[in-house]
């Protein structure tokens, strides 16, 4: 089913490049512009669960890497091992300078909050969001705090430290 | 009852009463809520204490600050706080409220509660036992047998600082000072 | 006794037999939960930590609805008799006269219109504290109300037809010459039973103040001293629901003591279904207070007024 699935992606579509990690796990990488096209594709031949929209800072190659992990909703009961589960982590790499993706929403609905999440902690920009506001945190930051060159005991000494005590 | 009890209890009955009715707030504030429910149910009892979870802080006086306090908590602790009838009592449980404990490097938690709201007494540990809980209740009690647990007279003498440590950590506030603090208005003579 | 000495001892003896159920009920809910609990004397250090703290008003009718709730509490423990007896003071070494300040001829009606002065008053109050959710608790309080308020007047129409008076010292008077009210009226003081608890507001009918669902509902706002006179005004309330049932069907008592002692079985009963019953949701509640309450009590009225 793994080798199938990738013959199917490398034919179908120009310049995606896939790997195998090991049994039931590979990651495909494409360019940012055909992330709807290859989730829908996806979606149709059968991996019709979005577990996880994550994202990689990889600093010196100046690139923020979004990653989407698809898996398939399977019954719990003894003719499904977790030996026929695949997993298929979806990359893409965007500039940090300017980052933006086309959201999911349309393909999978659960992708809101992960979208969400992404763009205050990590400044990622998922156009066709329809309300991309914070998630957990309460303000904004200038440079986004999961981001490696986010100096977070500077930002501490000087925001929590400067806080005189009251005495008496 | 002794001799001694009675006698303490006709020379100062808001004291002793005070003490043997504290009623907690149940505002589940952080990661350490997970060891209050074994304190207040059958194994832990503490209602032989006196001490009873309420719902709202109108009815309760004791305020317990479980776990680490991020910044949108910490708008709802002093909201809470200042919704609870004088005399009222606070206590940090856990490390988190004494020093940032494991959140000592984040960016968004406080790392000392006694700079936004008075704290009467902190009960250390990551969680801390319910034995330990009970050691601190009874703490609690000498301490409001000498008068020392004053934590809401010094949020009334101290409030004009309190209220600028809030402002400077939390940036806009949208509920009215509790006590009037004048206006530090320069005046420009003409 | 003269009555201004009645009128004072009446009150006085039910906030203190009030306060003291309210320590026990806390006391044997520990003890059913197999731990142990407040002491018995938990219930006085509270109002009296209460009082010391400082009240926050939120308005002329918050206060109102306080004052009106007590005071509707404490007039109707002037209406109903504590014990004592008239028919058979030879036979008894230690009766003393009726104990009740203010009976005349029509106590069972003024009584029914008196005990709706409680909970008609903390819904003044509560209404004026800015708070959903003691809107929310008031709802239910008041729908809890009308839920109980039928089973219970069909209850005293068949108790007032079987002895054929409304007045509630000849229906105590009555039992101690005939025969007690369960074996005369049965299915009477079975449906009134089974909405003791309605009445009283212990599981499984606590909706109206339920401290995990809508934050203690109409108690929400209150504290300080209003909260202390809310505590006396449940601990009045439980003994006049309490009373209420043992005049109508247990036969009053021959003095004090004995009627105690009989309102005590009463407590111990409804305090162990509260102790391990679950909270029923409201519409639950009303669903089951118009089915089988009702249902006995219709019955007993059909079979007494058949057979008169």
């Amino acid at each position: 089913m793994i080798s199938s699935l990738q013959e199917d992606l490398e034919s179908k579509f120009k310049d995606v490049e896939v790997r195998v990690l090991e049994q039931n796990r590979i990651s495909v990488l494409v360019p940012g512009d055909s992330i709807p096209v290859i989730l829908r594709y996806l979606k149709e031949s059968g991996l019709n669960h979005l577990a996880l929209i994550s994202c990689v800072d990889w600093i010196e190659q100046e690139k923020l890497e979004v990653v989407y992990v698809l898996t398939s909703y399977m019954p719990n009961d003894t003719e499904h091992g977790p030996e026929q589960r695949l997993h298929v982590l979806l990359k893409t790499r965007i500039p940090r300078e300017d980052a933006q993706v086309k959201s999911a929403i349309a393909v999978f609905e659960n992708a809101e909050p992960y979208e969400r999440e992404l763009h205050e902690l990590y400044g990622v920009n998922f156009e066709g969001h329809p309300r991309l506001i914070p998630l957990f945190l309460e303000r904004e930051y200038e440079i986004p705090p999961f981001r490696k060159d986010f100096d977070m005991r500077k930002y501490v000494e000087d925001t929590f430290g400067s806080i005189p005590s009251v005495d008496g | 009852m002794d001799r001694n009890q009675i006698a303490k209890w006709l020379k100062s009955p808001a004291k002793m009463a005070n003490k043997y009715s504290l009623h907690a707030v149940y505002f589940c504030t952080g990661c350490g809520i997970i060891e209050i429910p074994p304190v207040i149910t059958t194994r832990w009892d503490a209602e032989r204490f006196g001490v009873l979870p309420v719902a709202t802080p109108r009815q309760g006086n004791l305020f317990m600050i479980t776990g680490y306090v991020s910044l949108k908590t910490l708008r709802a602790i002093i909201r809470t706080y200042e919704q609870m009838p004088d005399p009222k009592y606070t206590v940090g449980f856990g490390s988190c409220p004494i020093n940032g404990g494991m959140y000592w490097d984040s960016y968004n938690t406080i790392k000392h509660l006694d700079k936004y709201i008075p704290v009467d007494g902190w009960i250390a540990g990551c969680m801390p036992r319910p034995e330990a809980v009970f050691i601190g209740v009874t703490h609690l009690w000498t301490l409001i047998d000498k008068g020392k647990a004053d934590g809401y007279l010094r949020y009334k003498k101290n409030y004009a600082a309190y209220r600028r440590n809030q402002e400077m950590i939390l940036r806009d506030i949208e509920w009215p000072p509790l006590y009037p603090v004048e206006s530090k208005a320069e005046e420009v003579s003409v | 006794m003269t009555r201004i000495a009645q009128i004072v001892l009446s009150p006085l003896i039910a906030f203190v037999v009030g306060v003291l159920f309210l320590g026990l009920s806390r006391k044997i809910i520990a003890r059913i939960h197999r731990r142990y609990g407040p002491p018995i004397y938990q219930p006085v250090i509270d109002m009296v930590r209460l009082m010391s703290q400082r009240s926050i008003s939120h308005g002329a009718l918050f206060e109102l609805g306080v004052v009106l709730s007590v005071a509707g509490s404490f007039v109707t423990v002037l209406f109903i008799p504590l014990g004592g007896t008239e028919v058979s003071r030879e036979l008894h070494p230690f009766a003393h006269g009726v104990l009740c300040p203010l009976c005349g001829s029509g106590g069972l009606l003024v009584v029914t219109y008196l005990m709706l002065f409680g909970p008609l008053g903390l819904a003044l109050g509560a209404g004026a504290s800015a708070n959903p959710n003691a809107s929310i608790g008031v709802s239910r309080k008041m729908l809890l109300a009308m839920a109980y308020e039928v089973p219970f007047l069909l209850v005293l129409l068949a108790v007032m037809s079987h002895y054929g008076t409304i007045s509630f010292t000849e229906v105590v008077a009555r039992q101690q010459q005939a025969g007690w009210g369960v074996l005369s009226v049965p299915l009477s003081a079975v449906a009134g039973f089974l909405i003791l608890p309605a009445m009283l507001g212990i599981r499984p009918f606590d909706v109206a103040t339920a401290p995990q669902e809508i934050a203690s509902g109409p108690l929400a706002e209150y504290g300080g001293s209003y909260l202390a006179l809310i505590a006396v005004q449940k601990a009045m309330h439980l003994f006049v629901v309490i009373a209420l049932y043992v005049d109508l069907f247990l036969g009053g008592g021959v003095n004090l003591a004995t009627f105690l002692l009989k309102m005590l079985a009463v407590f111990l009963a409804a305090e162990m279904i509260n102790a391990v019953l679950p909270r029923l949701k409201i519409e639950d509640a009303v669903k089951f207070c118009w089915k089988w309450p009702t249902a006995l009590a219709l019955l007993q009225m059909i079979i007494t007024v058949v057979s008169k």
